[in-house]
């Protein structure tokens, strides 16, 4: 009985996710990641300039050897946004699926006793209290900057909203009816939780993948921001901004470009993450 | 009885013009008034105008003080002189002016030294600062704990011989040509309130302003010290140092006037405000800001001199000054400023960007494709340089692993001499009599220093530098020239530009003046109307 249910559920599921992502919100969120995402993933190709090489010409301005002009230290700004979105995607799609496997680690873990729940509540709690970028500073301070301390802030910080969502689908499934009939048909709590009430509570974790990819995109652009970052020369769109901020006044074009990037993957996320919502609630 | 005709009432067309030309009066006004305004400042800029009381003048940091490291030369240079004082102060000839000491006689052998003090001078806490006062100054330098730079010349002192309260004779183990050097450097403690100025709770000095408030990590307020011992001084009511990391926010302070005065204005601003006539911009020959890359020649690789040589001819040190201090600063290759007496062109030019050179060098070595650990200071200017630098060396295939660390950190690795392979920092101490430098700084106490470098040749020219009560006789000279060939071959600091520091004073801010050391003096500073 309750595999049917798993089979009967799952197209329909696909389906909503999909019929959400296909309105304008969901289309134009798709269009804006998928072309930073491209640019970044396509880096190589776009452009055969290093992007830490560096050179007598600082601080000019768009041209057809630098279409975005270069840095204060003589640096094409092109190569480095391109690679500068590679190197923020890669931190991030490491982040976020190792803070999405401990949340959910841990909302199944809360799952099995009065006791578990309490303590992995007031961990949430705990974790939440922290804002990201003291969270940041923290970490930081032990390990120093780096890509892996950014990882870990990211990871971190997106666990307990992981979490959180699944401990709430657990809850409100596993008072339903097939899993009632589950458990009376002679099933563990172990395989209750695991084959028939998780399938059945992981809808909102897909909205909130994509909520936590935008999160993700703003705390490492807020720790590189901080010089808490990735470590230099290595370009990420956050150190470029941060770079910029001097020559707002004098050279605009330079944070033109980081800027742009970064606005278009948060905003990008952040529709995708509401058409998907909206595709669930309908 | 008839009724008196009313006047017509004004037409729309009428009051319109009246309008415009209301408008236009305002306009034509404000714009005399502007240009009135900005005739003024710049007349201000230029000097006009004279000594004005009142007023507290707020002074932008980029980092708060240390105070363990208060009797060292380090990020607290803006507080020793405002409230503390010192016994000499030199002249733009390097002459000794009197302070605290009216006046000296050094000794025709050398051996000691007599000065006399002022007698109307009151410790902040109301004590009368007498020569015992001096003797605790001296043997707090002496004392190990206080990392002070020169600790080496005041251990010279070995006796005391008091005639009198306001008399003192400093007696020395042997001669040091740099004894006025130790008199501009050492500020006068209160002995009963020591521990609690190195906790940083409580200033007690003889300065023209008393330490009110401190914030940690964010102000320091200063009142005028109303007993101060030169008459009419300071002008000001006080002073508030606000600590302002950021260097665009410390810049957007003094464009908006929230700030009257810093030394933390990164070259490349400095540079952008120079044709501001809102701003007076000054650079300093202090020396105090020489960058350079400093060399642990413990450490795997650059034990070699080899290397250490093959990497100061990879540094292009003309782009490094131009795009990281913004032309503020000259290309070196000593750590000599124009103004000292060991300065050579020769010297500091010795060596240029030849990476073709460096790599000949590497190769020798049996160090290509070698990999460094790298320590810089987490600001954006530091780690400007430090990223040119890693550039400059990958070219010859060094690699360099980049270590930020914030500025205080650097500088107790610096004191513990626990830095790692490489490290780029500044350094001061050349500005003064060239012994100091060998004697004094942390990067080259012939004794004991950062890299962890020593040779008896370095300590043998370096001591016979020193321990001579002349300063600029040709034999002299001859032997800083023998320092500068020393460090030139063993380049265990491989110097890169000398930028000095750079004033950035708003058009209200006058007279205020820097020592040697760097520490900043305000007796004479006021803030026009």
């Amino acid at each position: 009985m309750t595999t049917a249910t798993l089979t009967l559920k799952s197209p329909r599921v696909r389906g909503r996710h999909l019929s959400g992502l296909l309105t304008w919100r969901g289309l134009t969120g798709l269009a804006l990641v998928g072309a930073v995402a491209l640019a970044g993933l396509l880096a190589p190709l776009l452009t055969d300039t290093d992007p830490n090489a560096q050179g007598p010409l600082a601080l000019a301005g768009p041209s057809a050897d630098h279409p975005f002009g270069t840095d204060d230290l003589g640096r094409d700004l092109y190569s480095r946004v391109l690679h500068g979105i590679g190197t923020d995607l890669t931190l991030i799609l490491t982040a976020v699926p190792i803070g999405a496997l401990l949340g959910c680690s841990a909302a199944l873990l809360a799952a099995t006793s009065r006791w578990a729940d309490l303590a992995v509540q007031r961990a949430f709690d705990l974790l939440l209290a922290f804002p990201g970028l003291i969270l940041g500073l923290a970490v930081t301070a032990v390990l120093g900057p780096g890509r892996w301390p950014v990882v870990i802030v990211i990871a971190l910080a997106e666990i307990p909203g992981f979490g959180r969502q699944l401990r709430a689908g657990i809850l409100v499934q596993r008072e339903r009816e097939y899993a009632l009939a589950a458990r009376v048909g002679g099933s563990s709590p172990a395989r209750v939780l695991l084959r028939h009430v998780l399938p059945n509570a992981v809808d909102p974790l897909v909205v909130q993948t994509a909520v936590a990819l935008s999160l993700g995109v703003f705390i490492e652009g807020a720790m590189s921001f901080l010089g808490l970052g990735v470590r230099p020369p290595e370009p990420t769109l956050g150190s470029i901004l941060s770079q910029s901020v001097a020559y707002l006044t004098t050279d605009p074009a330079f944070a033109a470009a980081p800027l742009a990037a970064t606005t278009a993957l948060v905003l990008g996320f952040t529709l995708i993450a509401e058409a998907l919502n909206r595709g669930i609630r309908r | 009885m008839t009724a008196l005709p009313r006047p017509p009432a004004p037409s729309r067309r009428n009051l319109l013009r009246a309008g415009l030309a209301g408008a236009g009066l305002m306009t034509l006004a404000a714009c005399r008034s502007a240009v009135e305004h900005s005739r003024s400042a710049a007349a201000d800029v230029d000097g006009a105008g004279s000594p004005r009381k009142g007023g507290v003048l707020s002074v932008a940091a980029a980092i708060d003080i240390t105070p363990s490291l208060l009797f060292a030369q380090s990020a607290n240079v803006l507080v020793q002189r405002l409230v503390f004082n010192t016994l000499t102060r030199y002249d733009d000839r390097l002459q000794p002016q009197p302070e605290l000491a009216t006046s000296w006689q050094v000794a025709p052998d050398g051996l000691s030294v007599t000065l006399k003090l002022r007698e109307d001078v009151l410790f902040h806490s109301g004590r009368r600062f007498t020569a015992d006062d001096v003797v605790f100054a001296v043997r707090n330098l002496q004392n190990p704990a206080r990392s002070a730079q020169l600790r080496s010349t005041a251990a010279t002192v070995t006796d005391f011989r008091k005639n009198g309260d306001f008399e003192l004779t400093l007696v020395l183990a042997h001669p040091v040509s740099n004894l006025f050097d130790l008199f501009e450097f050492m500020i006068i403690p209160d002995a009963a309130t020591i521990e609690e100025a190195v906790a940083g709770t409580r200033l007690i000095g003889t300065g023209p302003f008393t330490l009110t408030e401190r914030k940690p990590g964010s102000s320091l307020s200063f009142a005028r010290n109303e007993r101060y011992w030169n008459p009419g001084r300071p002008y000001l009511d006080g002073v508030e140092i606000r600590v302002i990391p950021q260097a665009e926010s410390l810049l957007s302070s003094l464009r908006t006037g929230q700030t009257h005065l810093s030394y933390n204005v990164r070259g490349k601003d400095a540079a952008l405000l120079r044709d501001d006539p809102k701003f007076h911009v000054k650079q300093y020959d202090t020396g105090s800001g020489a960058y350079y890359i400093g060399v642990d020649v413990t450490a795997e690789h650059v034990s070699d001199k080899r290397v250490r040589q093959a990497i100061a001819w990879a540094i292009d040190r003309d782009r490094l000054v131009q795009q990281a201090l913004g032309g503020y600063g000259s290309v070196s290759s000593v750590p000599w400023p124009k103004s000292s007496p060991a300065y050579t062109e020769v010297g500091a030019t010795h060596y240029r960007h030849d990476p073709e050179r460096a790599r000949a060098l590497l190769r020798e070595a049996g160090a290509e494709n070698i990999t460094l650990p790298f320590a810089h200071a987490t600001e954006p200017g530091p780690t400007a340089i430090a990223q040119i630098l890693q550039y400059d060396l990958k070219q010859v295939g060094i690699e360099t692993v980049l270590q930020p660390a914030d500025s205080p950190t650097m500088q107790k690795q610096l004191i513990s001499q626990t830095m790692p392979a490489l490290w780029s920092l500044s350094h001061g101490f050349a500005q003064l009599h060239p012994a100091t430098l060998a004697v004094s700084a942390y990067p080259f106490n012939e004794a004991k220093n950062s890299s962890h470098f020593s040779s008896p040749a370095y300590t043998d020219i370096v001591q016979r530098a020193w321990n001579r009560s002349d300063s600029d006789s040709p034999e002299t000279k001859a032997l800083y020239q023998q320092i500068t060939d020393l460090l030139l071959d063993e380049e265990f600091v491989i110097d890169l530009a000398i930028a000095g520091l750079v004033e950035v004073t708003g058009s209200r801010a006058r007279g205020v003046t820097l020592n040697k050391f760097g520490y900043l003096n305000l007796d004479d500073a006021y803030l026009t109307a």
